[in-house]
C-alpha cells in the first residue's frame, strides 16, 4: 500500500466513520461500536505497518495541495514521535470503544457519543501528524472543541455544562495562543512547514521575539497538559463518561501540551526562559496534583488530580534541557497513558457495578470482584513506581535527571527533594486507592450489589496492564525499539546513550524512589481513617482554581461588561452626540495642534465690520441660549445672525450671494414660524435645577464653545492661505465672452453649469410634492391647538372693554400694508428676474422674492382670506417652470447643438431700457416659475394645517370651502 | 474640460449601476401605477433585478474609469460590489416571509433597498471625493428611512431618528475633511491626491482633513467609538431591516475606506494607520466586552458585528496588499455568516414575533435541531473556531498584521477573540443545554435553503470556496497597489 493512501486513510477514516456514525438509527449499539472499532483498529494496523520507515528517524510525508501561495497545503507527515503518539491513540482508543460498548447505557444517545469519539480521534491523529504548523493549530483547537462537546455529553447535568465550559474556555484560549504563536514562529522561520521550523536550529530562540512567543507557546501547552495555574479544568471535566475520561483527559488530549513541548523541543528548548519556567511551572503542577489527589474523595477526582501531577512530571523532564529528561519524558508520555488508561476503566467499572464512586462508601471490593481488584492493584502500582512496572522505570529516570549536579544551589536541591517529596504522595494515593476500595470490610449502604463486569469489558484492562507489565520487566525487547524511534525524531543526531534496563545498581535514584515507596506507606497509614473521610485538601481548600476562575469569569463577563456598557453604550442620544463631538474635537486638537503654524493676522481691520460680526455672534449664542426655552425668541436671534453673514457677503463683494442669503433667510424664516406653531412656545425654565444638571450643563457649553472656536480657527488658518486653483478662473474669464452675462453667478447658474440646475429644479419640486404630500396626510386633531397666546389676551381684554368681535380686525394695519405691497413685491420681482443675467438678481432670487409675495399674504389674512380671493396653483407653476427649462434646451438641440446650448442678443425695450435676452433668460424663466410654484406649494401645505376649529370657545361660523377643496 | 460621455458605449463600466438605477426607477413607477397594495410583485422583481445586476458584474467585467475619472470599475470594485449585491438580494429574500407583520409590506421598501444598494455600488467604485459623498449618502438616506420603515413602532422611530441625526453628523464631518483634502491638495480625485501628497510634505490640514474624512467613514462602518447608533438600530429596526444593516452597507463602507487609505494616503500610512489600529483595537476590545452583558440577540449581534469590524481593520492596519487581501476575505465570510444568522433568527417565529432575547432560544436543539445547529456551527464560525471559515477570516488578516511587524495588535486581537468566545458560546449554550420553553413555527422553505447554503459554505469551506476566494481576493488586493 502506498505510504501517502496510508497517511491519508488513518487521519480521515475517523472523520469519514463520525458523519457515518451521526446518521446511524438510535439503537445500533452494536453496529456503531464495530465502526468505531474497526476504524480504530484499521488505523492501528496500518500505523505498524509504517514503522519500519520511521524507525531510524526516517519521516514520510503526505502532501494535499490546498493554499500554495500561503504556503498553506493539507501536509501530514510521521516520525517516530508521531508514529508512538498514533499507536497510542489508536490502540487505546480501540479498547476504549471496546469498553464503552459495555459501559454506556442504552438509553444515552449513542449515535452522539460515536460520531463525537470519533472525530476526536482524527483531530487527535491529525494534531500529531500535522506536516504544517497552522494545521496542527487548528487540529489543536478541533480536539478542544469536540472536548468540549463530549464533556458536555449529559447535558441535562448542570455540573457536566459548567465542566465542559470552563474547559473550552481554558483551552479554547489557550489555542488561540497558540495560532499566535505558531503565526509567529512562521514569521521569524519564515515557512509554516514543520520541516523546516524544526530544521532552523537555534534561530527561534535567538530572535528577539523569542519572549513573546515563548509565553503563547506556553499558554497553550499549559492550558491544554492541565499545569499549574491552568489545571483546575480537568478535575471538573471528569463529569464526563468514565471511557471519555479514560481516552481524553488521560491518555490522549491532555497529553497533546506535552506533545507539543516535546514537538518543538529542539527548536524552543534550552533557554533560561525556558528552563525556569517549563520547569518549574511542572514541578509545582507535580506536586500540587500529587497531594490534591491524596484528598479525593471521588475516584475519578483522584485520578484526575493524578493526571496533573503526572504531566507535571514530564513537563519537568523537558523543561530540564538535556536530551535524556527529554528521553524519560518521551517514556513516561506512553507509559502514563497505559496505566492512567486502564485505572480509568477500573474506576469505570467500579462506578457501574456498585452505583458509585465515593471513597467512603467504597470498601473490600476485592471478594465480589477480585479481578478488577487485581488489575487495578497492579495498575496503581505502576501509577507509585513500584519495581517491575512501567512507572518504575520512567521515574527511576526521573529521579536520575533531577539528581544531577547543578551550579544553582536552589536548583540543585529544590529538584530532588520536591521530586521525592512527590513522589511520596504518589505512593500514599496510589495505596489510599487500593486499600480503600478493595480491601477494609464489605461495603454497605451500596445501590447495587457488586459482581465482576462482563468479560468483554475487562479485557481492555487486562490488555493495557499487561501491556504495563511486560514494558516493566522486558522494556529493552517490548518497547525499546519504538521508544528510540521516537527519540531519535526528537533529538536527531544529539541522542544520548540511554539504558532501559530494570536494575541499574544501587545509586542515588534508586534510594530516591525506597524513601518514596516508604515515605508514601509511612504518610498513609497514620492518617488512613482521617483521610477516607476528607473532601479536598485542608490547606489549600479555600485556594481553589476554580473559585478564581468563576470569580475572574464573573468579573470580567459581567461587572466589566456592565461597567463597559453603562460608560460608553448609552442608548441615549444626547451623550451620544456629546461623544462624538468630543472625539471629532480630539481628533481636530489632535491633527491640528503641533502642525497649525503660525497664523497671520488680518492686515486691515474695519470697526463697522467688526461691530456687524459682534451683533451678529451674540444673536447666534442668544439663539443656542434660547433654542430650548423660547423657540421664537430663538428664530428671531437667528434671523439676526443671518443677517450679519449677509452683510458679511455684501462688504466682501459677493452682492448676489447676500441677496441670495438675504431671500433665502427670510424664506426659511416664515416656513418655520409657520411649523413652530405646533410646538409649545417657549419652555418654563426649570428653578430647582440639580448641581449634577447644572455641571452637565456647563460641560456641554465648554464643548459646544471648544468645538466653534475650533472650527473658527480651522476655518482661519485655511482660508489665509494660497488657495489652490480652481475653476472659478475660467468662470471669470468667460462668462461674458461665452455666456453674455456679467453676473457670474447667474450664467454659471443658467448656462455653464445648466444641466445641473435643471437635475436641482427638478429635485426642488419634487421636494416640495413630497413636504405637500406628507402634510396633507398629518392633520392634527381639530380641536388639538387652543387659540393664539395674543388673540386671547387681545379678546379677553376686549370683552372687559366691551367692544365686540376683536378677532375679525386681528393684525388690521399690518395687513393692509402687506396687501397694499403685494403688486410693488411682484414688480421688484420681475425687476429682479430680468436684470439678473448682468447684476445681481436671477429666476431663482426672483422666484423667493414672489414667493414671499404669496407668503406675506397668507400672513397677513389668513388662509381663508388668501384662498377666497387668489387663485394660485402651484403645482401648474412648478409643471411649467420644469418643462420651459427642458424646453429650453430641447431647443438648442433641435437647432443642431448640444442640449441647453444658449444665444444671447440685447434687445432695447421702451422704459427699461437695453435687457440682455439671453436663451438663457428663457431657462431661466422656468427656474423662476419652479421656484415660486415650490415655495408656494409647501407654504399651503403648511397653512392648511391650522384650518381647523379652534377650540369651541365660540360659536362655530359658517364658511366658505370652495377654495379649501381645491387641496384638502 | 471634455466631457468622456460621448456614447453609451462610454458609459460601459458603469453599465451595472445604470442598469440597476433605471430599473430601481422604473419598478418605482410601476410600483405607484400598477400594485401599490401588491408588494410581492416588486420585491420579486428587485430580487431579479439584483441578481441580473450581479450576472453583469460577474460576467461582464468592463475595467476602466469614467465621468472624468469620478468612477472607477476595476477587479477590486468588483469583487466588493459582488458581495454587496449578493448580500442585499438575500436580504430582501429573507424578508419576504414577515414582510407583513413587520411593516414591510410596502413596495417601496424593496426600492428603497435597491437605491440603498446603488448607492453602495457608487461607494464602492468612488473615485473622486464628490462621488464618495454622492454614493454615501444615496446610501445612507435610504438606510435612515429604512430603519424607520415601520411608523407605529417607537423603537423603530427612534431608531431611524438616532441614525439620521448621527449619521447627518458623520457626513458633516466626512464633507468637512472632504473639503480641507481638497484645498490642500488641490483635487477631489482620489488617484491625483495621491500625487500632491507624495511631492509635498505632510501639511496640517491634510494631516487634518484626513482624520476628519476616516472619521465619517468609521461612522459608516460603525467602528468603535463611532459605533453607538449600531446596537440601537439593529435592536429597533425590524429584524429583515437588521439583517440588510449588517451586511451589505458594512461591505461597502469598509470597501470605500480601503480604496481611500491604500489609493489617497498610500505616502502617509504611517498617519492614517495609527488611525486604523485605534479604531481596530477600540472595536474588538469594547465589543467583546460589551457584547457580554447583552440579552437581546439583536444587540449581541449589533456588538459581534462592530468587533468584526474591528478584526477586519486588523488586516488593513497592515496597509499591505496582504492585508487588503486579508479584509476582502474577512468581508466575504463576515456576510456569509450574517446572512445566515438572520435567515436563522428569521426562521424562529412564534405568535408574538421573532426571536428577541438569548433566552429564548433555550432548547432549541431539541425543538428546532436544523436551525440550532445552523446557528452553533455560526457561532464557533463567529468565535473563529477552526476549521471553520470564521478562523480562516481571521487567519489571513491576522497574518498580515504579523507580516507588518504589528505584534501587539495581534495579540489584542487574538485576546479579544478568547473573550468574545463568552458571549457566542453562551448561546451556544443556551439552544443545547437549557429545557425548552417556546415552540417555534416551522422555516419557510427559502429561509432554510439560505440556512443550510451558508452552514454548508461555513464547515467546508476549507475544502470547496476557500480556494477560488483566495484568488479572488488576491487579484482584488492586486488591483489597488
Amino acid at each position: 500500500m502506498p505510504t501517502e493512501l496510508a497517511l491519508t486513510l488513518i487521519w480521515s477514516l475517523p472523520f469519514l466513520a463520525a458523519v457515518i456514525a451521526m446518521a446511524m438509527p438510535a439503537g445500533a449499539r452494536n453496529g456503531e461500536a464495530w465502526l468505531a472499532g474497526t476504524v480504530a483498529a484499521v488505523g492501528l494496523v496500518l500505523t505498524i505497518l509504517l514503522f519500519p520507515q520511521v524507525a531510524d528517524g526516517g519521516v514520510v510525508h503526505s502532501t494535499i495541495t490546498w493554499m500554495p501561495a500561503y504556503g498553506l497545503d493539507l501536509a501530514f507527515r510521521m516520525d517516530g514521535l508521531a508514529w508512538l503518539f498514533c499507536v497510542l491513540v489508536t490502540f487505546i482508543g480501540l479498547l476504549v470503544v471496546l469498553y464503552a460498548r459495555y459501559y454506556m447505557s442504552p438509553k444515552d444517545p449513542i449515535a452522539r457519543f460515536y460520531a463525537l469519539f470519533l472525530a476526536f480521534m482524527g483531530a487527535m491523529l491529525g494534531l500529531v501528524m500535522s506536516g504544517n504548523i497552522i494545521q496542527l493549530a487548528i487540529f489543536w483547537e478541533l480536539t478542544s472543541l469536540v472536548s468540549f462537546l463530549l464533556i458536555g455529553y449529559w447535558y441535562h447535568r448542570s455540573d457536566a455544562r459548567d465542566g465542559a465550559r470552563m474547559a473550552l474556555v481554558i483551552t479554547g484560549t489557550g489555542g488561540l495562543a497558540l495560532f499566535v504563536a505558531m503565526m509567529l514562529i512562521g514569521h521569524i522561520v519564515g515557512s509554516y512547514d514543520i520541516d523546516v521550523v524544526l530544521a532552523s536550529g537555534r534561530l527561534i530562540a535567538e530572535h528577539p521575539l523569542y519572549p513573546v512567543t515563548l509565553i503563547l507557546f506556553l499558554l497553550a501547552a499549559f492550558t491544554k497538559s492541565a499545569q499549574f495555574p491552568f489545571q483546575f479544568w480537568l478535575p471538573n471535566a471528569m463529569t464526563a463518561p468514565t471511557p471519555v475520561s479514560a481516552y481524553l483527559h488521560s491518555a490522549t488530549m491532555v497529553k497533546a501540551g506535552v506533545f507539543l513541548m516535546t514537538r518543538f523541543w529542539p527548536v524552543m528548548a534550552g533557554t533560561d526562559m525556558w528552563f525556569w519556567i517549563v520547569t518549574y511551572g511542572g514541578l509545582a503542577t507535580l506536586l500540587f496534583g500529587a497531594y490534591a489527589a491524596l484528598f479525593q474523595r471521588d475516584l475519578k477526582g483522584l485520578l484526575a488530580y493524578s493526571t496533573i501531577s503526572h504531566l507535571g512530571l514530564i513537563t519537568t523532564l523537558l523543561g530540564m534541557g538535556t536530551p535524556l529528561a527529554a528521553v524519560a519524558a518521551i517514556f513516561h508520555i506512553a507509559n502514563h497513558a497505559t496505566f492512567k488508561a486502564s485505572l480509568f476503566m477500573a474506576v469505570g467499572i467500579i462506578d457501574h457495578e456498585t452505583g458509585t464512586r465515593d471513597v467512603r462508601k467504597l470498601s473490600g471490593l476485592r471478594r465480589s470482584m477480585p479481578f478488577t481488584a487485581t488489575l487495578a492493584i497492579i495498575a496503581s502500582g505502576a501509577m507509585a513506581g513500584v519495581p517491575l512496572l512501567n512507572g518504575f522505570l520512567s521515574k527511576e529516570m526521573f529521579f536520575t535527571e533531577t539528581a544531577i549536579y547543578d551550579p544553582n544551589v536552589f536548583v540543585n536541591l529544590s529538584l530532588p527533594i520536591v521530586a521525592t517529596l512527590a513522589g511520596m504522595l504518589s505512593v500514599a494515593y496510589s495505596i489510599k486507592f487500593v486499600h480503600g476500595v478493595f480491601f477494609g470490610p464489605e461495603p454497605t449502604g451500596l445501590e447495587k450489589t457488586p459482581h465482576e463486569p462482563p468479560a468483554l469489558m475487562r479485557r481492555p484492562i487486562e490488555l493495557l496492564v499487561l501491556a504495563c507489565l511486560a514494558v516493566g520487566i522486558i522494556p529493552g525487547i517490548t518497547i525499546g525499539p519504538y521508544l528510540a524511534a521516537a527519540v531519535v525524531s526528537v533529538l536527531g543526531g544529539d541522542t544520548p546513550y540511554y539504558s532501559l534496563s530494570v536494575w541499574h545498581g544501587f545509586n542515588l535514584p534508586l534510594i530516591m524512589s525506597i524513601i518514596a515507596l516508604l515515605g508514601g506507606v509511612a504518610i498513609y497509614v497514620p492518617y488512613y481513617r482521617r483521610l477516607r473521610g476528607i473532601d479536598g485538601d485542608p490547606l489549600l481548600r479555600g485556594l481553589r482554581g476554580q473559585r478564581i476562575f468563576e470569580r475572574l469569569l464573573i468579573t470580567a463577563t459581567n461587572r466589566w461588561a456592565r461597567k463597559m456598557v453603562s460608560v460608553f453604550g448609552t442608548q441615549r442620544l444626547q451623550p451620544q452626540i456629546f461623544i462624538v463631538v468630543l472625539l471629532a474635537l480630539a481628533a481636530g486638537v489632535g491633527a491640528g495642534w503641533a502642525r497649525m503654524g503660525n497664523l497671520p493676522l488680518p492686515s486691515s481691520f474695519d470697526p463697522v465690520l467688526g461691530l456687524v460680526w459682534i451683533v451678529g455672534g451674540v444673536s447666534a449664542l442668544a439663539a443656542a441660549w434660547q433654542a430650548k426655552f423660547h423657540r421664537l425668541a430663538a428664530m428671531i436671534l437667528m434671523g439676526g445672525a443671518g443677517l450679519a453673514t449677509c452683510i458679511t457677503f455684501a462688504w466682501f463683494s459677493a452682492p448676489d450671494l447676500a441677496l441670495t442669503q438675504l431671500l433665502a433667510e427670510i424664506a426659511t424664516t416664515v416656513l418655520i414660524l409657520l411649523g413652530l406653531r405646533w410646538l409649545p412656545k417657549r419652555l418654563p425654565v426649570p428653578e430647582d435645577i440639580s448641581i449634577g444638571m447644572r455641571l452637565r450643563r456647563y460641560r456641554d457649553v465648554i464643548l459646544a464653545a471648544a468645538v466653534g472656536l475650533g472650527t473658527g480657527l480651522a476655518s482661519y488658518a485655511i482660508m489665509t492661505r494660497q488657495a489652490p486653483e480652481g475653476i472659478s478662473e475660467f468662470f471669470l474669464a468667460n462668462a461674458y465672452t461665452e455666456g453674455g452675462g456679467t453676473n457670474v453667478v447667474n450664467v454659471m447658474l443658467v448656462d455653464f453649469r445648466g444641466f445641473d440646475t435643471l437635475g436641482e429644479i427638478t429635485v426642488l419640486g419634487v421636494v416640495a410634492l413630497t413636504v405637500f404630500g406628507l402634510l396633507r396626510r398629518f392633520r392634527p386633531a381639530p380641536d388639538s391647538a387652543d387659540r393664539p397666546e395674543q388673540q386671547r389676551v387681545q379678546a379677553d381684554f376686549a370683552e372687559a372693554q366691551g367692544s365686540a368681535n376683536v378677532a375679525a380686525d386681528f393684525l388690521r394695519i399690518p395687513a393692509l400694508i402687506m396687501n397694499w405691497m403685494f403688486p410693488v413685491v411682484m414688480t421688484v420681482a420681475i425687476y429682479m428676474f430680468l436684470r439678473g443675467h448682468d447684476l445681481p438678481g436671477g429666476g431663482f432670487i426672483a422666484g423667493i422674492v414672489m414667493s414671499l409675495g404669496f407668503i406675506l399674504q397668507y400672513m397677513a389674512g389668513g388662509t381663508r382670506w388668501v384662498e377666497d380671493r387668489l387663485r394660485i396653483l402651484p403645482v401648474l407653476w412648478i409643471g411649467w417652470g420644469l418643462l420651459i427649462a427642458l424646453l429650453t434646451g430641447l431647443g438648442a438641440m433641435a437647432l443642431g447643438f448640444p442640449f441647453l446650448t444658449s444665444a444671447f442678443a440685447y434687445a432695447d425695450i421702451p422704459l427699461i431700457g437695453k435687457v440682455p435676452m439671453a436663451t438663457a433668460l428663457l431657462f431661466d424663466l422656468g427656474v423662476f416659475a419652479l421656484v415660486v410654484g415650490a415655495t408656494v406649494l409647501m407654504l399651503i401645505a403648511l397653512a392648511h394645517q391650522s384650518i381647523r376649529r379652534p377650540k369651541p370657545a365660540s360659536t362655530p361660523q359658517p364658511r366658505k370651502r370652495e377654495g379649501l377643496d381645491t387641496w384638502n | 474640460m471634455e466631457s468622456d460621455l460621448t456614447s453609451f458605449a462610454a458609459l460601459a463600466p458603469a453599465l451595472p449601476e445604470v442598469v440597476l438605477a433605471i430599473g430601481a426607477l422604473v419598478l418605482l413607477l410601476a410600483g405607484v401605477l400598477f400594485s401599490k397594495d401588491r408588494y410581492e410583485g416588486v420585491a420579486i422583481a428587485a430580487v431579479v433585478l439584483l441578481v441580473a445586476v450581479l450576472g453583469l458584474v460577474v460576467f461582464q467585467p468592463n475595467v476602466g474609469q469614467v465621468f472624468n475619472g469620478g468612477f472607477i470599475e476595476d477587479a477590486f470594485s468588483r469583487y466588493m460590489k459582488a458581495l454587496v449585491l449578493g448580500a442585499s438580494a438575500l436580504a430582501l429574500v429573507l424578508s419576504f416571509n414577515s414582510a407583513r407583520e413587520n411593516g414591510l409590506n410596502k413596495f417601496e421598501f424593496s426600492i428603497l433597498i435597491l437605491l440603498a444598494t446603488l448607492g453602495m455600488m457608487m461607494m464602492v467604485s468612488a473615485n473622486d471625493l464628490m462621488s464618495v459623498y454622492v454614493g454615501l449618502e444615496l446610501q445612507s438616506l435610504s438606510l435612515y428611512v429604512i430603519a424607520a420603515m415601520r411608523r407605529d413602532s417607537a423603537k423603530a422611530t427612534e431608531a431611524g431618528l438616532k441614525y439620521f441625526v448621527l449619521g447627518a453628523l458623520s457626513s458633516g464631518m466626512l464633507l468637512y475633511g472632504a473639503s480641507l483634502i481638497y484645498g490642500f491638495t488641490g483635487h477631489t480625485q482620489l488617484d491625483l491626491i495621491v500625487g500632491t501628497i507624495a511631492e509635498g510634505e505632510r501639511s496640517v490640514g491634510l494631516i487634518f482633513g484626513m482624520v476628519f474624512l476616516l472619521a465619517g467613514v468609521a461612522f459608516k462602518i460603525s467602528a468603535v467609538p463611532f459605533h453607538m447608533w449600531t446596537p440601537d438600530v439593529y435592536e429597533g429596526a425590524p429584524t429583515p431591516v437588521t439583517a440588510f444593516f449588517a451586511a451589505a452597507p458594512k461591505v461597502a463602507a469598509m470597501a470605500l475606506l480601503i480604496r481611500l487609505v491604500t489609493v489617497s494616503f498610500g505616502p502617509i500610512t504611517g498617519d492614517w494607520q495609527q488611525i486604523v489600529i485605534f479604531l481596530s483595537i477600540a472595536s474588538m476590545v469594547l465589543a467583546a466586552f460589551a457584547a457580554i452583558g447583552q440579552n437581546n440577540l439583536k444587540r449581541l449581534i449589533a456588538y459581534s458585528s462592530i468587533g468584526h469590524v474591528g478584526f477586519a481593520l486588523v488586516g488593513l492596519s497592515s496597509g499591505t496588499e496582504t492585508g487588503v487581501e486579508g479584509v476582502a476575505i474577512y468581508m466575504a465570510i463576515y456576510l456569509t455568516m450574517t446572512v445566515g444568522l438572520f435567515a436563522c433568527i428569521l426562521s424562529l417565529r412564534t405568535e408574538t414575533g421573532h426571536v428577541e432575547t438569548i433566552t429564548e432560544l433555550a432548547g432549541l436543539a431539541r425543538t428546532r435541531p436544523f436551525a440550532a445547529g445552523i446557528m452553533a456551527v455560526l457561532m464557533f464560525s463567529l468565535v473563529g473556531l477552526p476549521p471553520l471559515a470564521g478562523f480562516f477570516a481571521k487567519w489571513h488578516v491576522f497574518l498580515a498584521a504579523i507580516e507588518a511587524q504589528l505584534f501587539v495588535l495581534a495579540v489584542i486581537g487574538m485576546l479579544a477573540s478568547a473573550v468574545s468566545a463568552f458571549y457566542y458560546l453562551r448561546v451556544v449554550k443556551t439552544m443545547y443545554f437549557d429545557e425548552p420553553v417556546i415552540q417555534f413555527a416551522p422555516a419557510p422553505r427559502e429561509l432554510a435553503i439560505v440556512m443550510g447554503a451558508s452552514g454548508f459554505l461555513i464547515v467546508t469551506y476549507f475544502a470547496t470556496v476557500g480556494h477560488s476566494l483566495t484568488n479572488l481576493a488576491q487579484a482584488a488586493a492586486g488591483s489597488l497597489f
